[in-house]
């Protein structure tokens, strides 16, 4: 017996809500149901400037890049000598301010290995990523 | 076979025919194993596959997740049913308004400016490039028009 | 018509599940480096089984840490070669996934991502690496606790503070796993920004200290007596 065409889209459809039902029930915690997940790391260049001098900059990336040109006033602190960096970075902290931890671009990992590495590691609050990184900065001032 | 059925008048047909209507099964069975594989990996994670959607910004977060649950099991279904050719007509149909609305939704974030990674083929879709994945996708889409014009499961001429 | 229309999309079909002449032996590479090794190195091997030589035209790194290094970029038919990928550990932890893309000129679109998972030991966790008393906190004692890696033999830390005014003492964790060092400043009007040095007692050749920084708000006051 074929079903007729109407038939058939109805039993697809309809089929197809109960694996999905049965997901989403399993996901009822893991998922936002009504607005996006807040990715409250992250931050944008003019709120970052927004910030003026209670910003503390921290530049991600491999030290090479660092030294060819960063955000004036950023600290280097990458994981390559996180020992080493993280208690100069420290020791110029103070709870008032807002760390903003930048790498080379929007897809580049280091500055949320970074910040995630602060929050973790030192319980620091307030770290915030740069919203497209080293190539925002440059694209503002060039 | 359900081919004989939906000839009503045409119970014989020339020998010369078979391997035409071969070809087509094949094609049925591949583009029906596509989207199998392509829900599959998308209901692997589907706060991921909420998020991709939402990139396209096209509608609200909270009609996107639910159907961030919802489509990838659509697609396996309909996949399933091409390749079994079950429900065809309905399969082929719902499989070709998926891709193009699919199609349009990123030509039109395209246009936008968004930058997209495109949530088709989950983490083995990141090999590749924008331009193959629309050719990919226009393959799809013409693979399923040929069907749904020429194929076999089409509604019985009365 | 239908004929075309049926080869344009077999087509794409087939382009997109077509071979490529570059075979990988594997492209993920799991590394155990050790906790005295500086670099993970791992090999990607390849072999051309097409019949037409293959350039390698781009090796590119997810991270700066991660150097790939190729031998030749032109592959002839039936020859092998690898991409070498040195991770540089620097003073990660954990599991750390870097990515190198590869492109070749017999997939033109199409990169060839080689995965490096290196999960790195770690002879000590310590929680937190930063404590801070600020200018409205009493100066009690803050408890830093200290994870010892699976089957590492730490028996015992020694600690010193650059600060003398800040005490510490060792405890076992809970369990009898691990320590806890419990922190306490004993002056207060003065700011202090100050280091804690541990040392496990192994590897015992080359032990490698761990720090914590400490920071104490001159306005931090001492508790009641």
């Amino acid at each position: 017996m074929r079903l007729s065409f109407a038939r058939q889209l109805l039993l697809l459809l309809g089929l197809a809500f109960l694996p999905a039902i049965g997901q989403a029930i399993y996901y009822r915690n893991a998922a936002s149901w009504h607005q996006p997940p807040v990715d409250s790391a992250l931050v944008s260049l003019a709120q970052a400037k927004g910030w003026g001098a209670n910003a503390l900059w921290l530049d991600a990336r491999p030290e090479e890049q660092y030294a060819s040109g960063h955000v004036p006033g950023a600290m280097l602190l990458n994981e390559d000598r996180w020992n080493t960096l993280l208690p100069e970075v420290l020791a110029v902290w103070s709870p008032e301010r807002k760390l903003v931890v930048y790498c080379s671009q929007v897809t580049c990992n280091a500055s949320h290995a970074v910040a995630e590495r602060l929050r973790q590691e030192a319980q620091l609050k307030n770290v915030y990523v740069l919203q497209g990184g080293w190539e925002e900065w440059k694209k503002a001032n060039p | 076979m359900e081919e004989s059925e939906s000839m009503t008048g045409a119970e014989v047909r020339p020998a010369g025919r078979d391997w035409l209507l071969i070809v087509r099964r094949m094609l049925a069975f591949l583009v029906g194993a596509v989207f199998v594989y392509a829900g599959i990996l998308k209901a692997r994670d589907p706060v991921q596959f909420a998020t991709e959607i939402n990139n396209y910004r096209l509608i609200p977060w909270s009609i996107g997740v639910r159907m961030a649950f919802y489509l990838p099991w659509l697609e396996v279904l309909c996949g399933l049913a091409l390749i079994f050719h079950r429900l065809f007509a309905g399969a082929l149909a719902l499989t070709t308004g998926l891709m193009v609305v699919f199609i349009a939704a990123t030509v039109w974030a395209r246009l936008q400016g968004i930058d997209l990674a495109c949530g088709c083929f989950g983490s083995a879709g990141a090999n590749l490039t924008p331009a193959w994945h629309l050719a990919i996708d226009t393959g799809l889409l013409a693979a399923l028009l040929y069907l749904w014009l020429r194929g076999p499961g089409r509604r019985p001429r009365s | 018509m239908r004929a075309l229309l049926l080869v344009v999309s077999l087509n794409f079909l087939l382009a997109a599940v077509g071979q490529a002449a570059l075979v990988w032996e594997s492209t993920v590479a799991n590394l155990h480096p050790t906790i005295a090794d500086k670099t993970a190195v791992a090999h990607f091997k390849y072999k051309n089984t097409g019949d037409q030589p293959v350039r390698i035209t781009s090796v590119h790194a997810s991270c700066g840490c991660t150097t790939a290094a190729l031998a030749k970029d032109v592959v002839e038919p039936n020859e092998s070669g690898e991409i070498t990928a040195t991770f540089t550990i620097g003073d990660r932890s954990g599991m750390q996934a870097k990515t190198i893309t590869v492109l070749s000129d017999d997939q033109p679109g199409q990169a060839t991502l080689l995965h490096l998972n290196a999960t790195i030991p770690q002879l000590l966790t310590i929680n937190p690496v930063f404590v801070y008393w600020s200018a409205n906190d009493v100066l009690e004692p803050k408890t830093v606790t200290v994870d010892v890696g699976p089957d590492f033999p730490v028996t015992k830390l020694n600690v010193t503070s650059t600060d003398k005014s800040i005490s510490t003492e060792v405890q076992p964790g809970p369990d009898k796993k691990g320590f806890r060092i419990i922190v306490k400043p004993t002056e207060g009007g003065r700011p202090i920004n100050g280091t804690l040095k541990i040392e496990p007692d192994f590897p015992k050749d080359a032990p490698k200290p761990f720090y914590v920084n400490l920071r104490v708000d001159s306005r931090a006051t001492l508790p009641p007596k």
